[in-house]
């Protein structure tokens, strides 16, 4: 009986499933396709299979396979995601949970921090780096997140926080818990979903990037994944074949939807009364 | 919400707080501020060959008299208003769909996300070309409905809809947090009401939706802010065009800083945009009351 | 007073670290006449083609010169120039570079932006050059690049639609408006001008103006050389292209193609746009995606009378930074990708035809070179050429070209208040930057 009430729910699903995925059964199909055939039907099956596209993407033209740039790429994400939750929980939690002298300047200047567009401070950066000697490395990459740098995941992270009953914390300060203490045992265990929301934000994020990898890094064999999909995408001279394309941009998915697919779980695995209701 | 307990609830000193969030600190003036201050300098270094002159204000009452500038505000703004509202509408009801106990939510939730990996890139760009060129996929719907055909690419009206829907469809991460939240709801409430005969489109209006408050408004500022900044979706599929109808603050500000070389001109506008987000989340906090109660 | 804006610049460069002293503080490094076991960094961008013979003719080079290394960097065009604009200014730039002809004014408005290639001893080789040729790549008097080959725009049709409509390629300009009658009935276009970043419909309209009067559009010196009434003249020509359905409208064509290269529009390949303005160098894209054969070089245009207006430039150079340790050995590798045989036989022309005599002859020897990027060159050759400024070049400046197009396709604008708004705009800005 119950299950039948909720039949509207899976059509509706169903529908807006279909709408979500038909174009990327199309790109996946379009990479098959021959520049001719990619606009010429709407229907995505190719009219053959020749795989033999998907071993030159994966060849690449450099000395690399797309394997060697894979591996660059998780050498990137990995420490940064570790930097980027590690950071914005420690400071999340002092927004949420203390007060100190100029709290609500320092917020303030979190959320702004949001505001400014990224890309006037790009120059300079790079300068920095450049003075360290630290370009063509993947530290201008990764160690700005250890410094909390992404403002959207403190504030969200504050948010989730703020859900959490202060209780929990006194009762453990009662039992002798620590302030780091408190932090690792009580409530990072409440608000596990939205740490699993940053990481995943963060990996998929990197995947994508590629102003900042391509000014910071310059050897060909430290490239990072974005930069090998635009590797032959000349749009001046020679220009470029869609399907090749595709067919990189097919395999570079691959990794993120199974990073999804095994996060989403503990997405939503909260312990109740954790998170943004309240 | 909760009544303020009181100031320093479990903190120890008073300065432990601070030291939390000192890494912020230090990378508000390494990687924000200093940045800010220097691009600032290169932009004065610059212009006229070299030489070192204060083009601050002149920047910007050019920037402010410009009509380009002006009408990118306008676009940034319209686009605003269109995407926020529909993108929490659409995001709210898939996570509300999912949050049914249905089987196989995994699965479900995973495709809803997909799009959201796509992005910006190459790839996403394709596949508008392929939906929404003349004779595209989206036209012969359209052509199927009996509805007449719409120049999507070619007509400043429609173009910026195009972008919209890009981002539209990319629901997926504005959609977890409503999952997060919607998770934490007790069954019992819902139990509640239904004992007291209530439908469940009112339960959802007496129960889900306050309760949902706080992650409606952290969706709310962080898509305003992702929002007002777009410049990678529209740099990459209008290109701006056509006539500039979907050429965001954020395109200017890269256009300037990269195509055209002027970095005072970048910095001014990216002032400019600061301060249009700032107002906008000013208004925001203002209108929903925000986190007053514990800032 | 000059003690205290000297004390303040200090100041204000210490907040932005090596922003100044990339521009003021770096030494140039002098040839020392030998050449020594050292590491070079040689970037370019391109597509695969470009790519792979260009790594091939590395391979070679390491046979030659074991000890210079040349490590490379390359990717795609796009972002390119943000990526090399950053290595600029933070003085981190590869010792080689691939440039692009207007990056000498962006880059190095007073030639000291890279390295003075005559005060290198003995490299590179130079002779196999025009004097001409080599002009472009000298900025403040100082030879900062040398062109790897000479480029301008043809205008190439697909001959089958051609001939099934029983059309003949243009030869004057008067036929170019005939042939929009004659499409007219069938759908097709005889030719497509697009305000995308190649901006070919500016491009044409210009070379038909510059015919028209003998002017030159903007002078190498960075000054306008139309006044408003040739600016109205070219938008005028453009709009009656338009109208006689020679090409199509901005709002057909941006609703058929999106924001897809024309190569890769359907229209394109179905035939129903018969015809393109293209850069001889490039233009083998166009020619894959039609059947065998298919396209072929059509005659540059004339008004009967005057042959004039076609225009030429240096459609890549290479430089050395001028920051590089190793002037010596870049210089010598430079002349190596332009000069030596072999190399040039696994370039092919995947940078243009060579300007350098030497790699020329050595493909023309090879049956290397043949196909319509010679046809085109060929035909050039045949006509006065003007060679394209710089400044024309600039991104800034196409935005505005491009804008007042725009306009008058739209509707929103005519031909002569759009005229005035575009010569007030490009006078403003050449002012702005002229070096």
């Amino acid at each position: 009986m119950k299950a039948f009430r909720k039949i509207p729910a899976y059509l509706l699903l169903t529908l807006l499933g279909a709408v979500m995925l038909y174009p990327l059964l199309w790109l996946v199909g379009a990479s098959f396709k021959s520049n001719e055939e990619i606009y010429s039907s709407a229907w995505f099956m190719p009219e053959s299979f020749d795989l033999s596209v998907y071993r030159n993407a994966w060849r690449t033209v450099t000395p690399y396979t797309m394997g060697h740039y894979f591996l660059n790429t998780f050498l990137i994400i990995i420490p940064k995601t570790v930097f980027a939750v590690v950071s914005s929980v420690l400071v999340a939690y002092g927004f949420a949970r203390f007060d100190f002298p100029m709290k609500r300047f320092w917020f303030a200047l979190l959320m702004g921090s949001m505001f400014m567009p990224a890309i006037v401070t790009v120059m300079p950066v790079y300068m920095f780096w450049g003075w360290l000697g630290l370009l063509d490395t993947y530290i201008p990459l990764t160690l700005p997140s250890l410094f909390a740098c992404e403002g959207a995941f403190v504030f969200m992270i504050v948010q989730f926080l703020r859900g959490v009953p202060k209780e929990f914390d006194e009762a453990a300060r009662i039992d002798g818990c620590s302030t780091l203490g408190i932090l690792v045992h009580i409530l990072v265990p409440c608000i596990r979903p939205v740490i699993v929301s940053v990481s995943v934000f963060t990996f998929l994020w990197t995947m994508n990037d590629f102003l900042q990898p391509l000014i910071m890094i310059s050897s060909v064999e430290k490239y990072p994944l974005s930069l090998i999909l635009r590797l032959s995408a000349d749009s001046t001279g020679d220009g470029y074949e869609q399907r090749k394309i595709l067919a990189m941009s097919v395999i570079g998915l691959i990794p993120s939807v199974a990073v999804f697919a095994i996060a989403q779980k503990k997405f939503v695995s909260g312990i109740t009364t954790g998170g943004l209701t309240g | 919400m909760k009544t303020k307990t009181c100031n320093n609830p479990v903190g120890t000193g008073k300065y432990t707080g601070l030291l939390l969030i000192s890494p912020f600190i230090a990378g508000f003036l390494l990687f924000t501020a200093y940045p800010f201050f220097a691009s600032l300098v290169l932009g004065m270094t610059e212009t006229a060959g070299g030489e070192l002159r204060f083009a601050g204000t002149d920047t910007f009452k050019t920037m402010l008299r410009d009509s380009g500038f002006r009408k990118a505000v306008g676009v940034t703004v319209k686009y605003t208003l269109i995407l926020v509202p529909l993108k929490l509408a659409v995001s709210l009801f898939a996570a509300l769909l999912l949050n049914m106990g249905i089987r196989g939510i995994g699965v479900y939730r995973t495709v809803f996300y997909i799009p959201s990996i796509l992005g910006s890139s190459l790839a996403a760009v394709i596949m508008w070309q392929y939906l929404f060129t003349s004779d595209g996929l989206a036209d012969q719907l359209l052509g199927l409905a009996g509805l007449p055909h719409i120049s999507w690419y070619g007509d400043g009206r429609y173009a910026l809809w195009m972008i919209i829907l890009l981002r539209l469809w990319e629901f997926g991460s504005a959609m977890i947090l409503f999952l997060n939240a919607l998770r934490d709801i007790p069954a019992e409430y819902y139990e509640a009401v239904k004992v007291d005969g209530c439908g469940s489109i009112r339960a959802f209006f007496t129960i889900t939706l306050p309760l949902l408050r706080n992650a409606i408004f952290l969706n709310l500022i962080l898509q305003t802010i992702a929002a007002m900044q777009e410049f990678s979706a529209p740099y990459m599929i209008t290109g701006g065009g056509p006539m500039k109808s979907t050429e965001t603050v954020g395109m200017l500000i890269y256009n300037e800083m990269f195509r055209f070389g002027d970095i005072s001109m970048a910095n001014a506008v990216s002032w400019g945009l600061f301060m249009l987000i700032a107002s906008a989340v000013i208004i925001l906090f203002r209108l929903t009351g925000g986190m007053k109660e514990e800032m | 007073m000059k003690r205290k804006a000297v004390t303040i610049q200090a100041l204000l460069c210490a907040a932005a670290l090596s922003a100044c002293g990339s521009r003021t503080g770096k030494d140039v490094t002098p040839p020392d006449g030998k050449l020594d076991g050292c590491t070079l960094r040689f970037s370019w961008w391109g597509g695969d083609d470009r790519h792979e013979a260009t790594l091939n003719a590395l391979e070679l080079w390491e046979t030659l010169h074991p000890e210079i290394v040349i490590v490379p960097e390359y990717g795609g065009w796009d972002g390119w120039t943000e990526k090399v604009t950053a290595q600029m200014k933070g003085g981190t730039a590869p010792d080689v570079m691939q440039i692009n002809y207007d990056w000498l004014i962006s880059m190095s408005p007073d030639g000291t932006g890279f390295y003075d290639l005559e005060t290198i001893p003995g490299y590179p080789d130079i002779s196999g050059f025009d004097s001409e040729v080599l002009s472009f790549g000298r900025a403040g008097g100082r030879l900062n690049a040398v062109p790897v080959s000479i480029s301008g725009r043809g205008l190439f049709y697909n001959s089958l639609v051609y001939d099934r409509l029983g059309a003949s390629y243009p030869s004057t300009w008067e036929e170019l408006f005939e042939l929009g009658d004659r499409f007219s009935g069938s759908g097709a276009y005889p030719l497509d001008l697009d305000i995308q970043s190649g901006g070919t419909a500016w491009y044409l309209a210009v070379v038909y103006v510059q015919q028209q009067t003998g002017r030159q559009f903007i002078t190498m010196d960075g000054h306008l050389g139309f006044t408003t009434e040739d600016l109205r003249a070219v938008l005028d020509f453009y709009k009656e292209l338009e109208e006689r359905h020679v090409i199509r409208t901005i709002q057909t064509r941006t609703d058929e193609d999106g924001s897809a290269a024309l190569y890769q529009s359907p229209e394109f390949i179905s035939g129903k746009v018969a015809g393109v303005l293209e850069w001889g160098s490039s233009v083998g894209k166009y020619e894959m995606v039609l059947p065998d054969g298919a396209l072929e070089a059509g005659p540059l245009l004339t008004d009967g009378e005057h042959t004039g207006g076609w225009m030429v430039k240096p459609s890549l150079m290479y430089a050395v930074s001028a920051g590089t340790e190793y002037p010596d050995e870049a210089a010598a590798f430079i002349d190596f990708l332009l000069n030596n045989g072999d190399c040039a036989e696994m370039l092919g022309t995947t940078r243009g035809i060579p300007s350098s005599s030497f790699a020329r002859e050595r493909l023309e020897n090879t049956g290397r070179l043949n196909g319509l990027a010679n046809d085109c060159a060929g035909l050039l050759d045949s006509v006065d050429t003007v060679t394209i400024s710089p400044y024309m070049e600039l991104p800034r400046m196409k935005e505005y070209y491009n804008d007042a197009i725009e306009s008058v396709s739209y509707g929103t604008a005519d031909t002569a208040s759009a005229a005035e708004a575009l010569y007030s705009s490009l006078t403003e800005y050449l002012e702005k930057i002229r070096r």
